[in-house]
């Protein structure tokens, strides 16, 4: 039996199918990536205990009303750009302060960082013995009969809080773990008829300032840009090391937003 | 003369095209790899505002861990008057009959229920981390961002994600 040659299939038309399916994909994409701010609820509770009340300096509230007018600190705001700076104020205006000077602007109406929140500030040492009294205090509740769940869980929360502080200042490399007052957050009030986009606007102010002092911060410590930083966090979330990182420059500015639902 | 004219005219030869397919494979296979389809497109108006930092979602989008809801006035106009202020709601994947149905915020509570009950199994997600995404129009009443997060606190849906369109830098 003669060998016969096997016909070369025509792959001339190929490129036209190939060509087709581009087309497709060139016409369905979208290249904008989704951007947003993401928030948290808070949980609602069936039972409102009254809040202690917060003292005037820890608060710094941003107003927009139905006008689409700004007020920040009770001051008219004619550009909404300028928020930012002032949250910048907001949280570095005593973060330098310590011991005597801060105790002397706390008690001095006219000093400028008066009205603002203040510092605490933590040694190892001071880390280690709230670590002991907190682990003391949660097995003691653990102990009683009766005690609740969510009561227990709260406590050792508390415990590992301190353990992340602890972990957060090695990192951080000083002798000191300044905090800003556990009280101080960001309000923002708005009415039924403020426009989404001073919302949003607002939303995106916070966040330029909250970006900027984390990655002065984050250049320092640890000499590498904040945006990298969440680069590599959004690729793994289980990097431990920049998991660490995150943690260290949240703890030293947190972004603690509170969103008052407007009243009718 | 006798150096450019040799032996009359000569056919011009083919150009090889055979790699063509290649390089048009090379080209589609970026574009499918770059894309990512829209989850649905809104019968309502939405002219995103401007915002700069803001986070991406893609990450949460592959997870399918976000649902996306639209705020704007129906292209419809007529039918603006049904909604609450003029705005109304448009809800990605409803499993509802009619895909290009508008809401009021009321309607906000069976849907992300209807979504977390059909989720894909691989999701590992609470319904507390699901992020619920609004695509709000500038020209929003910010009093329905706030009717939409009642809602969403109602049923323990605890994150929430403004949108904007990002002018940051990039660096």
């Amino acid at each position: 039996m003669a060998k016969r040659d096997i016909p070369e299939i025509n792959a001339g038309s190929m490129a036209d199918i190939a060509f087709l399916l581009l087309i497709f994909f060139l016409v369905t994409t979208t290249m904008d990536r989704d951007k947003a701010y993401i928030r948290d609820i808070p949980k609602n509770v069936e039972v409102v205990i009254p809040p202690a009340p917060v003292p005037e300096r820890d608060i710094l509230a941003i107003k927009a009303n139905s006008a689409n007018q700004l007020m920040v600190r009770d001051e008219l705001m004619e550009n909404p750009d300028d928020i930012s700076e002032r949250i910048l104020e907001f949280y570095r205006i005593n973060s330098e302060l310590s011991g005597d000077a801060m105790m002397a602007a706390m008690g001095d109406p006219n000093h400028p960082g008066n009205n603002f929140p203040f510092f605490s500030r933590i040694s190892k040492a001071g880390i280690e013995s709230r670590i002991q009294a907190a682990i003391k205090a949660a097995e003691e509740v653990e102990e009683q009969e009766g005690a609740e769940e969510t009561l227990i869980s709260f406590m050792w929360n508390e415990v590992s809080q301190w353990e992340k502080k602890k972990f957060a200042l090695n990192l951080y490399g000083k002798k000191m773990l300044p905090e800003i007052s556990s009280q101080a957050h960001i309000r923002i009030e708005v009415q039924d008829r403020t426009d989404y986009e001073l919302f949003a606007k607002i939303q995106s102010e916070i966040e330029e300032a909250i970006f900027e002092m984390r990655d002065d911060s984050a250049k320092e410590i640890f000499g590498l840009g904040y945006a990298s930083i969440i680069a590599k966090l959004a690729d793994d979330a289980s990097n431990l090391e920049y998991k660490a990182k995150f943690d260290l420059l949240k703890l030293l500015y947190p972004d603690r937003i509170i969103e008052v639902t407007p009243k009718n | 003369m006798s150096k450019f004219s040799k032996g009359g005219k000569k056919p011009a030869p083919g150009i090889n095209t055979s790699s063509l397919p290649d390089i048009v494979f090379m080209l589609l296979f970026f574009f499918m790899v770059a894309t990512t389809s829209k989850e649905s497109d809104p019968t309502v108006k939405v002219t995103q505002p401007m915002g700069t930092r803001a986070q991406d979602l893609t990450a949460y989008k592959q997870r399918s861990e976000i649902d996306f809801l639209y705020l704007g006035t129906p292209r419809n106009t007529a039918r603006a008057e049904q909604f609450k202020m003029g705005y109304a709601l448009f809800l990605d994947n409803v499993a509802q009959p009619d895909p290009g149905e508008l809401y009021n915020t009321n309607a906000i509570k069976r849907w992300k229920l209807d979504k977390f009950e059909s989720k894909p199994t691989q999701m590992t997600a609470t319904i507390e981390q699901v992020i619920t995404c609004i695509k709000a129009d500038e020209g929003a009443p910010s009093g329905i961002i706030f009717d939409i997060r009642k809602e969403l606190q109602d049923i323990d849906a605890l994150k929430i994600a403004y949108a904007v369109k990002d002018n940051t830098n990039a660096n």
